[in-house]
């Protein structure tokens, strides 16, 4: 279920009956929950229903992001609401405990096990009956050596954060909670890890990733929970979120031959805000001076083409509208590309600025 | 078991190896000069008095407060508590491995080096070596329980298990009968007062209570351990 927060946007009116609330199949139902820490509120009024899949936790630094995660993990008794994970309480049902896999955000590890040792033990206290097996097992998925002797405390940052996810992951739960997993770990190591998070989504397990590098974040799914001063703005699609998002006008590039004709042309159509030409293309070459060959390429890649940037705040009717423009001003029309609904941008828009937190 | 053995390995750092060596040395100097220095017929008596007050008063519950309180307590500062409370385990598993971690370090480098001492400075008194033994014992037992609860429960376990051991049980225990009561200390020091027949400060308990409060305050401890474990809130 895609949706905004109502202070963030008014949704246009529903024509048919909303779908039931939580849905079927969520594995994690919190409704009405807030928490509170000596009178500050960290988490306020807090309705989500997580489903199988990868979801993305976003929010600035301080939006409530690790309380939530924590709140599910039922480390933290919410101050009103109820938690419920896989139909039980985790605070008080060790069966639903079980089923829960948890990175959490500090680097805290036992600094004097070794890294099988560490798993293995988090293999044991989830009663598994082959807890070595199964430690090997969840290293490897870590890309981690089972047999290194040299105690957890001395490993670097990426290796010590591998060492928590691979114990998070020893009992192959339903429910993976991870809070930051990819800090300190180098490009690959994120590459292999965001593959496998995604695939553990595909195969039918509950996975929440709070990040607050959206470029990672795109990379786990579409699927996104946006929190910011511990509220929920959105979650949803984050494409469908931006559409959802009215009172923000979309910024569209339209690229064509002759785009000073076109932004004139466009500016008399009642969803057009604004136009700017970013490109007119003067710069390019004629045909007889253009280079040739490799060069060609290489020139063709270094300059943008001529274009015209259009604040709309219709993008439907602009789309519709564009090739008449185009057919009446005799113009050619090579592509048009939307602006701001990447996830930065739908970001932006929510919590009010590329925070202290998102960052590409 | 291997989480026991994982929070015994957390138990002996370099620091604590000192400490225990210089509180051991200390004893056993301390009894043989005066062993050595008082008259024979007072010597058992000069003896266990100062294990009383050495032991008992010091030696014992530091020890156990040091080894004790961060067994869980250091789970909490350092924030890998919710690798243990996340897991389906009992909790009162969490709590029993906790204290048997504290207990089988603080048993063994309390008890010994201060039978030992006890046995140099007595010239092996049977009496006087058992009692010590058995009194040192239901301390560090006692103890161990006592400060592995407040280890997870308070903040700056370490200081306000000082304010106890110097405050409560050094002065407010000897002030009237009704604090006496609530002094653990007062249990092993009846053991040893009735074993040795001497008079010793805080010794008024019966040998039945001497024998029971300090291993039922270790079981009680442990039961509130688990208890808290399971409402606490965990980072």
């Amino acid at each position: 279920m895609t949706g905004l927060h109502p202070d963030t946007a008014t949704p246009p009116a529903p024509t048919v009956a909303p779908p039931p609330w939580p849905p079927a199949d969520a594995s994690v139902v919190l409704k009405g929950v807030s928490k509170s820490f000596s009178g500050l509120v960290a988490v306020s009024d807090i309705f989500l229903a997580l489903q199988p899949g990868v979801t993305a936790l976003l929010g600035p630094n301080g939006a409530g992001k690790s309380t939530l995660l924590r709140l599910i993990c039922g480390l933290a008794r919410p101050s009103t609401g109820t938690v419920w994970v896989a139909g039980g309480n985790p605070r008080f049902d060790a069966d639903v405990r079980a089923r829960i896999g948890l990175v959490p955000q500090q680097d805290g590890v036992f600094e004097s096990l070794t890294a099988l040792e560490t798993v293995e033990l988090a293999a044991r206290l989830s009663r598994l009956a082959e807890p070595r097996v199964e430690a090997r097992r969840a290293l490897a998925l870590v890309e981690l050596d089972p047999t290194m002797t040299r105690p957890v405390g001395t490993f670097s940052k990426g290796m010590r954060q591998r060492v928590k996810v691979a114990q998070a992951l020893v009992h192959d739960p339903a429910l993976l909670i991870l809070d930051e997993p990819l800090n300190g770990l180098d490009p690959r190591q994120r590459h292999h890890l965001i593959e496998l998070f995604a695939e553990l989504g595909h195969s039918g397990r509950t996975v929440l990733v709070s990040s607050h590098v959206l470029e990672e974040v795109e990379r786990f799914g579409s699927r996104v929970v946006v929190v910011a001063k511990g509220r929920l703005v959105a979650e949803g699609d984050y494409r469908q979120i931006r559409n959802l998002l009215n009172q923000q006008p979309h910024r569209i590039r339209v690229e064509c031959d002759r785009p000073r004709a076109m932004a004139i042309g466009l500016m008399a159509l009642e969803p057009v805000i604004s136009c700017t030409v970013t490109d007119t293309g003067d710069r390019r070459l004629p045909p007889d001076r253009a280079p040739a060959g490799p060069l060609a390429a290489q020139a063709d890649s270094t300059m943008s083409a001529p274009a015209v940037e259009v604040t709309t705040n219709d993008v439907a009717e602009l789309r519709r509208a564009l090739p008449v423009v185009a057919k009446r001003l005799d113009l050619t029309l090579s592509g048009v590309v939307p602006l701001d609904d990447d996830l930065e941008s739908v970001f932006r828009y929510l919590v009010g600025g590329p925070p202290g937190g998102a960052q590409r | 078991m291997m989480l026991y053995r994982m929070l015994l390995g957390q138990q002996l750092t370099k620091a604590r190896i000192l400490l225990i060596t210089g509180f051991s040395v200390l004893a056993i100097v301390l009894a043989l000069s005066i062993g050595a220095q008082v008259d024979p017929a007072n010597r058992i008596e000069s003896v266990i008095g100062f294990l009383s007050v050495y032991g008992l008063g010091f030696m014992v519950p530091i020890l156990c407060l040091l080894l004790a309180s961060s067994t869980l307590g250091q789970l909490v500062e350092d924030e890998t508590l919710v690798y243990l409370w996340l897991r389906p385990n009992p909790r009162w598993q969490l709590a029993l491995a906790s204290w048997a971690a504290a207990a089988t370090i603080a048993l063994p480098t309390t008890v010994l080096p201060l039978t030992a001492a006890a046995a140099i400075g007595t010239g092996s008194q049977a009496e006087a070596v058992g009692a010590t033994a058995l009194s040192m014992a239901l301390a560090a037992v006692g103890y161990t329980g006592l400060f592995t609860l407040i280890g997870l429960v308070l903040r700056r376990a370490l200081l306000w298990g000082l304010v106890y051991i110097f405050i409560w049980e050094l002065f407010v225990a000897r002030a009237g009968a009704g604090a006496a009561r609530l002094s653990l200390n007062t249990y092993p020091h009846s053991v040893l007062a009735r074993l040795t027949d001497i008079e010793l400060p805080l010794a008024e308990r019966s040998m039945t209570a001497a024998l029971i409060v300090p291993p039922a305050v270790a079981a009680v401890s442990v039961a509130l351990t688990a208890w808290w474990l399971d409402r606490t809130e965990v980072a």
